[in-house]
This record gives C-alpha cells, structure tokens and sequence, in this order.
C-alpha cells in the first residue's frame, strides 16, 4: 500500500476520474454561472451573455421575492437544524435502547427518506386540501363548517412566517428525520458498551448516560448530519414545489423555488445564476458556521 | 495484457460516452429517417393523450390528419407538456439548438421575445416569416381578414398564425342566477348586488384563481379598462399609475373578492374552473376557451350543464379582453415546408369547423360553421363580441415586457391578499415601470 502511495501515476491515474467529474459537472458549472451572474442573459437571447457587471446583484437587492425567499429559507434551516436534531436524537436513542421491533421501526421511520418527494408532496397537498384530507375528516368527525371555516394549511398568508410554511418544513421534518436517525444510531452503535456498563455500576441512570457518553460521543456525526440538514435545507425545492409552487403571491418561496422560476419561467438565466450564486455562498458560511461550533474532536470508542 | 487493453478500451468509452452531451446540437429539431419521411415536431402545452379539454383533441386530431395525410412523405410529433412548464421547456430547447418547428405561443411580449429577441429586428428573430407562404394558394384570403393579424404582425410581416379567437367573459350558472332572483348585471353596482343576492340564497357567488396569477389580474384589467386607464400613455410616461385610476380600479377588486370562494388565493384555474362545472359557485370571470374544457368535462358526468351554462360580457366595460392561440415556425427548421403544410391544416376547414361546432372558440377564417352543432356557449360569445365596441389583450401581455405583465399579476394578487393598499400598489407600478418600462 505504502508503495503504492509513493507512485505519482498510480495517484493521479486513481484521482483521474474523480478529478474529471469534479471539474466538468461542478468546478466549471460554477465557474460558467458566476460569470453568467454578472451578465444580462435571457433564454431567447440571440446575442449570447451581455456582461452588465453587478447589476443582477443590485437587482436582487430590490426584489422583494428574494427577501422572501431567503427569509424562507432561512426559517427552514433553522426549523431543519434544530428538529431533526432533537427529533433524529431521541428516535435514535429510543430505537437503540429496545430489545424488540427495532428494525421495524427503523424501516417505517426511514421508509419516507426513499420515497419520491414529487408523490409525497402531491400526496401532502392533497391532505392539507380544505376541500378534502385534515379538514374534511374533522367534519365527518363531527366539528361543523370545518371545511369552510378551517385553517387554510397551504394558502393562509397571515404572520411572519406563513402557516404554509410550517406545513411544508414539517412535512420534510417528517420525510427526512430518517435519514437523521439512521447517522445518529451508526454512530451510537460504534460506542462500546463498556463505556455504558461503566456508567450504571457508578449509578448512572440511561438518562443520564445518554447525555454525558452518548452525546459527546456523537459530536462528530451531529456536525456531519447539521451541515447535511443545513445544505439540504437551503438548496430545498422538491416539497415546496409541488405543494405550493411558491405561493400564494410567493410568500412560499425559497431560494430554489425563486432560482427556478427566474431561470425557466422568465429565462432570466444571468439573473438565476446571481440567485444560485448566493445560495452557493450561504452554503459555504452555513457549513463553516456549523464546523466551527460544533467542535469535532474523535474519541477512541 | 489483455486485461489492460480492455481496460483501457472500456475507460475510453466511458470516458467518450460522458461528453456525448457536451456537444452542440444541430439547429432545429426536423430530420430526416431511412425511409425518406421528413420528421418535424410540434410544441403544446397540454397532454394530448391525456387531455379532456376539446380544443386540445382538435389539434390532436390535426395531427393524426397530417400525419395519415402526408404518410410517407412527412411526419410531425408532438412535443407536450403542461401549461406552467410550457415556456421553461421551450426556451431550454431554443437554447440547446433543438427549436421545435412548429410551436404556440400567446401573443404579446411572449411573443416578441422569438420574433424580436434582444431587440432584434424580426429579420433576425427565432421565428420565419410567414408572409410569403401566406401568399401562396390565396392561404391568407382563407381568413377573416387582416384584422386577425394584427398581433402576429412584426414591420409589417407576419410572423405566426393564429389559430383561434377567445374572449373574456363571465359565465354564469342560470339555476343559480333564477333561483337567488339576481339579474345579469350589466354595470359594476348590478354585479355587486347579483353577487349580494347569490350570497343571501348560500352559493358562492364567484370561483376565481388567485393561485394563478393571471385569472385575478383578467379581473383587474376589467376593472382597470372601465376606470380608463391607458396602457400606451402609461408606458411612454405621459400618464401615471398614480393618476387615482388603478387606485379605483383596485378598490373595485377589493368590494368584489368579498364573494369569491374561501380558498381563492391558491386555487389554481383548474381548481376554480372544476368550482363552477362541479356546481360549486355561480359565476367564473374566464376566457372562453374554458368552453372546450367545461363541455369535456362534463359530457359524462354532467351533460346538462352545458344548457343551464351562460355567458355574459364583464359588466361597465365597452370592450372585451381577446386573446388567440398562434402558432410559429422556427426559422432554423429544416423542413419549412412540411412545417408549413402542418399550420395550414390547422387552419383548413375541417379544423376550424371543429374549432367552431366542438371547441367552441371562434374561428379565424371565413369557414362556414353549423351554429346548431356548436355549442350554446359559443353563440352567447359571439354575442358578447358583436355589442363589444372593441377588443383590449390581457393586461399581463399588454404591459412593454413579459416581467411588466408578471409584475402587475402579482402586484393585484397582493392588494387581493391585503399585502398592498390600493394606493401602495398604484405607486408600485409607478417606481416598476420608471424603473424598468420607460
């Protein structure tokens, strides 16, 4: 091996196709829209990019829509961060301390994560309809008028944050709180059970036990999964699209949605690259952001 | 050794395999098979296998009478999808080369955005210049005349043939209209007290779309036409927005949406369109072209309704908003003339007969059309348009550029949703338009 690693050739020929892939399909895609950012470039344009400087950038700070967008998306970031979080580590927890049924669970729990999320956000909205789903299954239960006085899940547009918006981040809490789970219990399942016997014969209660060698152990992952969370969250498109498009009048708009409408809807690409830009550089500090608060020392397990 | 050498050969084709969608694709999507057959394709925005609305089995059935027509000479495809997607679709595939040669579009800035991209003159636009085939075989005499160009017409040439003419108008449920006692309004108080009396009765007066933008802003145009607001003084500067008649205008759309349905702000056109064939509602402010889609829909389930169905032009406006289906060539297209023989099938008798007595829409030729077989919604239309004084294009592909149009959807939605006074939303469209329309 050690031989192997001192060979250049073996070394670039072994690094070649990711190297290549890399480069192709993210490194010069990135590179091509930041320039196209700084151009006037719409779909039928027959002349091509027309570099314009900053101006998308300035345009952007005038668009109402974008402060919705990322207020949107922030809003989902941080409701994605701190449930999956809570809700990832107890299902975790929880699931590792059962003696029966533990697969069964974890299948059910995780079995959202590999579904469509273009179905289930059309199966979502059809239950958050105020024709039929929540609302109508309250009247048959007997609460009169609920179809037509109830809540409009996916249309209110009242408050900070729109109750569109709660529907939607908890339908993808729902949908990707599996995926949590699942990286919280590989890591909780590489601790050592001494470590955990230890504990109880020094009189430490599960509770306990949990909070002062399970959740330190698992500071590397959470870090891993928070910035999972935090670069799905604000790259979100799927649910959001198929349950509201954005709407009503885009107070259900993130960055993706509002990148795509700009891009396809108008073909205003330059000015979607200037949207993707941002976006990309969000990721970059909210990635950094995390790294950075949640110290990631490795213990020997 | 061997081993190496597959190796080797297997890398390379995975590697030649990656790029084979890098490269530029050949302008225009038209191409020739083994057999000689001339294939083009053809852009919709419906699933014609999927469809129930009738216009949109007419131009399926166009196609199946070009293709059984010219077999073995040309052949088209259709190219659907559905109407949201509709542009994003067209203009990815206008960017990578692959225009479909023949494709609808609206007219308006929509339009202007093939014939005159940039700026450009037609000359060098997207689209072919349709005048000289229009010459040929007295084709252009077929229609009903120049007049039906009039939005097509880019420096004096055509450059897309409509297909069909629509109008804006509220189609009302008669039952419901007799059984309230309300009276089709003729002005904006008669409307507000018909509304009034459907309410008492317990229907919901209108169905609406604010989900989709542009049903609301339909309305608002009205609204905007019957307090005179002028859409070419305002765009070269000589009017303002803030001149106290969009304020009306929106004021009027305020006193009205207290009758449209609960779940108005996000119903989509479909959604509000199904409210009133379902039964649901009593009036929906809508283009006609939503015949072919009443009537389709409710063959089956609910045939009668077509007979208790009413149209009446939006009361306190002299004239009505019209709108056409036009259909472009692509100037890259290699087979303009099968291209050509297709867009004349869909205007030759036969199509437009159908448009007529099935669809419901009003043809643009001369074609001579059975007014019993058509359906009774396209005679209360026709009347709509004769009492018209004149006809006006959507506000949303009236306003100098596509985002203006979009700008002033959303700009009525929000005063719709209380996001925007009345007053707010006039000085909106005054800081848009100095800012991007003058």
């Amino acid at each position: 091996m050690d031989k192997l690693l001192r060979n250049k050739k073996a070394i670039f020929i072994f690094m070649a196709p990711g190297l290549i892939l890399f480069t192709f399909v993210l490194f010069i895609p990135i590179c091509q829209s930041l320039y196209y950012s700084l151009c006037d470039y719409k779909a039928t344009s027959i002349l091509g990019p027309k570099f314009v400087g900053l101006k998308n950038y300035r345009d952007l700070m005038k668009d109402d829509t974008f402060w919705i967008a990322l207020k949107n998306s922030l809003f989902f970031l941080v409701f994605s961060c701190v449930t999956q979080l809570i809700m990832g580590l107890f299902l975790a927890g929880l699931l590792t301390n059962i003696e029966k049924g533990k697969n069964l669970f974890k299948n059910i729990i995780y079995l959202p994560c590999v579904l469509s999320s273009a179905a289930l956000g059309l199966l979502w909205m059809f239950i958050f309809s105020p024709k039929f789903g929540i609302n109508k299954l309250i009247e048959t239960l007997g609460v009169e008028g609920f179809v037509k006085n109830g809540p409009l899940w996916l249309f209110d547009t009242s408050g900070f944050i729109v109750l569109p918006m709660w529907v939607i981040a908890f339908v993808a809490l729902w949908q990707y709180v599996g995926q949590s789970m699942m990286l919280y219990m590989a890591q909780i399942s590489g601790i050592s059970k001494s470590l955990y016997e230890a504990s109880y014969i020094d009189g430490c209660s599960k509770a306990r036990s949990f909070f002062h060698i399970t959740l330190p152990l698992i500071r590397p992952m959470v870090a891993t999964a928070m910035s999972l969370n935090a670069i799905g969250s604000l790259k979100f498109f799927d649910l959001v699209f198929n349950m509201t498009e954005g709407g009503p009048n885009h107070k259900t708009e993130v960055l993706a949605t509002h990148l795509y409408q700009q891009g396809f809807k108008y073909s205003k690409y330059g000015y979607a690259s200037a949207i993707g830009i941002v976006l990309l550089i969000l990721c970059l500090i909210v990635t950094a952001f995390i790294n950075k608060v949640v110290k990631t020392e490795q213990y020997e397990m | 050794m061997k081993r190496k050498i597959l190796a080797t050969l297997l890398s390379a084709f995975m590697a030649a395999s990656l790029f084979t969608g890098c490269g530029s694709g050949s302008n225009g999507s038209s191409s020739a098979s083994a057999d000689g057959v001339q294939e083009i394709t053809w852009m919709f925005w419906d699933d014609l296998d999927a469809t129930e609305d009738l216009i949109s089995l007419g131009y399926k059935d166009t196609l199946d009478r070009f293709n059984e027509q010219y077999k073995g000479k040309y052949h088209v495809t259709a190219v659907t999808t559905n109407l949201e997607e509709y542009y994003a679709k067209l203009n990815a595939l206008v960017q990578s080369g692959e225009t479909p040669d023949v494709f609808i579009c609206s007219p308006g800035p929509q339009l202007s955005d093939y014939v005159t991209p940039d700026g450009a003159s037609p000359a060098d636009g997207l689209c072919m210049n349709l005048d000289e085939a229009l010459a040929q075989d007295g084709w252009k005499d077929t229609f009903a005349g120049d007049a039906v160009f009039s939005q097509q017409t880019y420096d004096g040439s055509v450059y897309a043939i409509p297909l069909n003419t629509a109008a804006a108008c509220c189609f009302y449920n008669t039952e419901m209209f007799e059984d309230a006692g309300a009276k089709v309004p003729t002005n904006f108080d008669e409307m507000i007290d018909a509304c009034e009396k459907l309410q008492a009765k317990g229907y919901t007066p209108i169905t609406i779309s604010a989900g989709t933008a542009w049903c609301l802003s339909m309305v608002a145009g009205y609204l905007c036409e019957a307090e005179g607001v002028d859409l070419a003084a305002l765009a070269d500067g000589s009017a303002s927005w803030e001149d106290g008649k969009l304020e009306a205008a929106c004021d009027k759309l305020l006193a009205l949406s207290k009758y449209f349905q609960p779940t108005a702000a996000g119903d989509t056109n479909d959604v509000a369109t199904a409210n009133f064939y379902n039964r649901e509602a009593a009036m929906l402010i809508q283009g006609s072209w939503a015949i072919g889609q009443i009537n389709g829909e409710t063959k089956k389930s609910d045939p009668e309704f077509q007979n208790i169905c009413g149209v009446f032009a939006f009361p306190g406006v002299d004239r009505i908003i019209a709108k056409s289906d036009s259909l472009c060539i692509s100037k890259d297209t290699k087979c303009p003339e099968a291209a050509i023989a297709l867009v004349k099938m869909f205007t030759d008798d036969t199509a437009q007969k159908y448009t007529a007595e099935v669809g419901g829409k009003i043809p643009v030729t001369n074609v001579e059309y059975d007014a019993s077989k058509a359906p009774a919604q396209l005679s209360y239309v026709m009347d709509v348009f004769g009492n018209a004084k004149g006809t006006f294009g959507f506000y949303n592909e009236s306003l100098p550029t596509t985002e203006a149009g979009s700008h002033f959807d959303d700009t009525m939605v929000s005063v719709f949703l209380g996001d925007l006074t009345p007053a707010d939303a006039a000085k909106d469209m005054e800081e848009y338009y100095n800012e991007n329309c003058r």
